[in-house]
């Protein structure tokens, strides 16, 4: 049996994880390295796992894909660069728009600049702690605009980090396109965006194949070595999709068998 | 043409920069935390000079490097210095000898740190220099730290040094343990070792090793040298062997945006 090291948080461990683990359990030995719990030490890097799944994105998550990734050949997925990336707005609408993907509009400013663009969805730059999305919508002489809370924290909160927001032009779109990339298969649901329905399940169907999207899902993660994914796009009114968020812990629970195409995809990568 | 400089700061170094080079009849700008915006109005210069490692900077070097504008220092080389994590395994990588470290959360490390292993260092795994950094002599100590996920590391006793390179010149000084760049330090001769070292370090940089600074530690014990603390553009206070380092820098730099706006061209 192959052996699989899961790297997760508690987070997801309690609230994501549950089929899938019973899933995996029954076709390989699972190890669990939980971020709360786990105690890294540099000089120690020996590991007998065929593959790493990580589930999470804290800084001891990072840092023990980084180390595994420095010490071993063992596969991590996804890796400490496409973790780092897909937690970075800024970085990754950087390199994906270098890369040809269109990518709203963007720009990072001082509190209290205002953006090159009049409506904007102001998102939290490094997605890595709070995991909800918490919006605060306000319409202003025929302009959207749209603040993450999460995003307002980091500026003005009690937990001041910095004084920078990450503004995103908002595209407005009918629908929200939501991708699942997991290897080189792709599957493509919509659901209403999220500001006009935040139950997301509510209105999420099936769609058929994009061929524009199916384009967009596999250089993203070819520029960003992200092999587990989750993209979202908006289609402007010209019928022209823009990528606005890529997830690298996607909650596969959506997908039909979710569970079970990540865990046989797991296995399939695992060392021989 | 037009220089762009990244730093905290107008004054200090970054200011003697800007002043040399409006000298010799460029335009060069400052962009500080205050007046950065991220986004195509930084396409108006020919180059970035990444004076300052912090987040931004790095961001907006990010930015430009991304949109074919030149930066010096590289900004991907400086991040890797400025994440602890990542600066100890690019010290590895380098085969350069660097202390070990432990990270966790507050509660796992009171549960699974050996006594043996104080006295230990604590740093803030984003950062440089000797902001946010001390000793932690005990469990005891640990228990009083705020942070939920820290990072510690093995503390080497013996000498500390502050080695400047810019080019092939290096410049060795005495440091008081965890001080920063800028307390009175006293000059000493360059030792082969560390002169192999600063060899070693600035060949595995390769293009980008134009000019920085290591903090090093000689081990009382062992005599080896252990990296500390990187640093890919530090204020050069204390350089205290030859020419001024201003000239030396803005020429190098200079002739480094030459070099790459050639590659670009081509």
């Amino acid at each position: 049996m192959k052996k699989i090291g899961i790297i997760i948080d508690k987070y997801h461990l309690n609230n994501k994880v549950t089929s899938f683990l019973e899933y995996l359990k029954s076709i390989a030995k699972v190890k669990l390295y939980v971020e709360e719990s786990y105690f890294l030490i540099s000089s120690s890097h020996q590991f007998d796992e065929d593959i790493f799944f990580l589930k999470g994105k804290g800084d001891i998550i990072l840092s023990l894909a980084k180390l595994i990734e420095e010490h071993t050949t063992i596969p991590v997925i996804n890796s400490f660069k496409a973790t780092c990336l897909a937690i970075n707005r800024f970085l990754n609408s950087t390199y994906l728009r270098k890369a040809g993907i269109p990518v709203p509009d963007f720009s990072l400013n001082p509190d209290g600049t205002s953006p090159p663009f009049k409506d904007y969805i102001i998102k939290n730059i490094v997605d890595q702690g709070v995991y909800k999305f918490n919006p605060i919508i306000i319409e202003e002489d025929g302009n959207t605009r749209v603040a993450d809370k999460r995003a307002l924290d980091e500026v003005n909160g009690k937990e001041h980090q910095y004084n920078f927001l990450y503004y995103q032009k908002f595209i407005k779109s009918k629908w929200e396109y939501k991708i699942y990339g997991i290897g080189e298969n792709i599957y493509y649901y919509k659901q209403l965006p999220v500001l006009i329905n935040p139950i997301k399940t509510e209105s999420r169907q099936k769609i058929d194949e994009i061929s524009d999207l199916e384009e967009y899902c596999l250089k993203a993660m070819e520029i960003m070595d992200i092999k587990i994914t989750s993209l979202d796009f908006h289609k402007d009114q010209d019928d022209k999709f823009f990528l606005t968020d890529i997830n690298c812990t996607p909650n596969f629970n959506y997908m039909r068998n979710g569970y079970k195409i990540v865990a046989d995809y797991l296995l399939k990568e695992a060392k021989n | 043409m037009n220089i762009g400089i990244l730093s905290k700061r107008t004054t200090t170094f970054a200011g003697k920069i800007k002043k040399y080079y409006e000298n010799k009849g460029f335009k060069a700008t400052i962009y500080t935390l205050d007046t950065l915006v991220i986004n195509e109005t930084l396409f108006k210069n020919d180059f970035y000079i990444l004076k300052s490692k912090n987040l931004f900077f790095l961001y907006a070097g990010f930015f430009l490097e991304a949109n074919n504008i030149p930066v010096i220092p590289n900004p991907q080389v400086s991040f890797k210095q400025k994440n602890r994590i990542q600066s100890h395994f690019l010290m590895e990588k380098a085969g350069l000898l660097t202390p070990r470290f432990y990270l966790g959360t507050k509660e796992t490390l009171l549960d699974q740190l050996d006594s043996k292993v104080f006295p230990l260092i604590l740093k803030p795994i984003m950062g440089s220099g000797s902001i946010g950094v001390k000793v932690i002599n005990s469990i005891k100590e640990l228990k009083k730290e705020e942070n939920k996920i820290l990072y510690l590391e093995d503390f080497i006793k013996g000498i500390h040094y502050n080695v400047y390179f810019i080019d092939k010149c290096v410049c060795t000084l005495i440091k008081p343990p965890l001080s920063n760049e800028h307390v009175e330090m006293k000059v000493i001769k360059t030792s082969k070792d560390i002169r192999e070292l600063i060899k070693k370090w600035r060949f595995f940089l390769t293009e980008n090793n134009l000019f920085g600074h290591l903090d090093l530690v000689r081990d009382e014990s062992s005599k080896e040298l252990y990296v500390v603390d990187p640093g890919s553009f530090p204020e050069f206070t204390n350089w205290k062997c030859n020419e001024s380092p201003v000239k030396k820098i803005c020429d190098l730099i200079l002739n480094k945006y030459e070099e790459k706006k050639a590659n670009l061209d081509n």
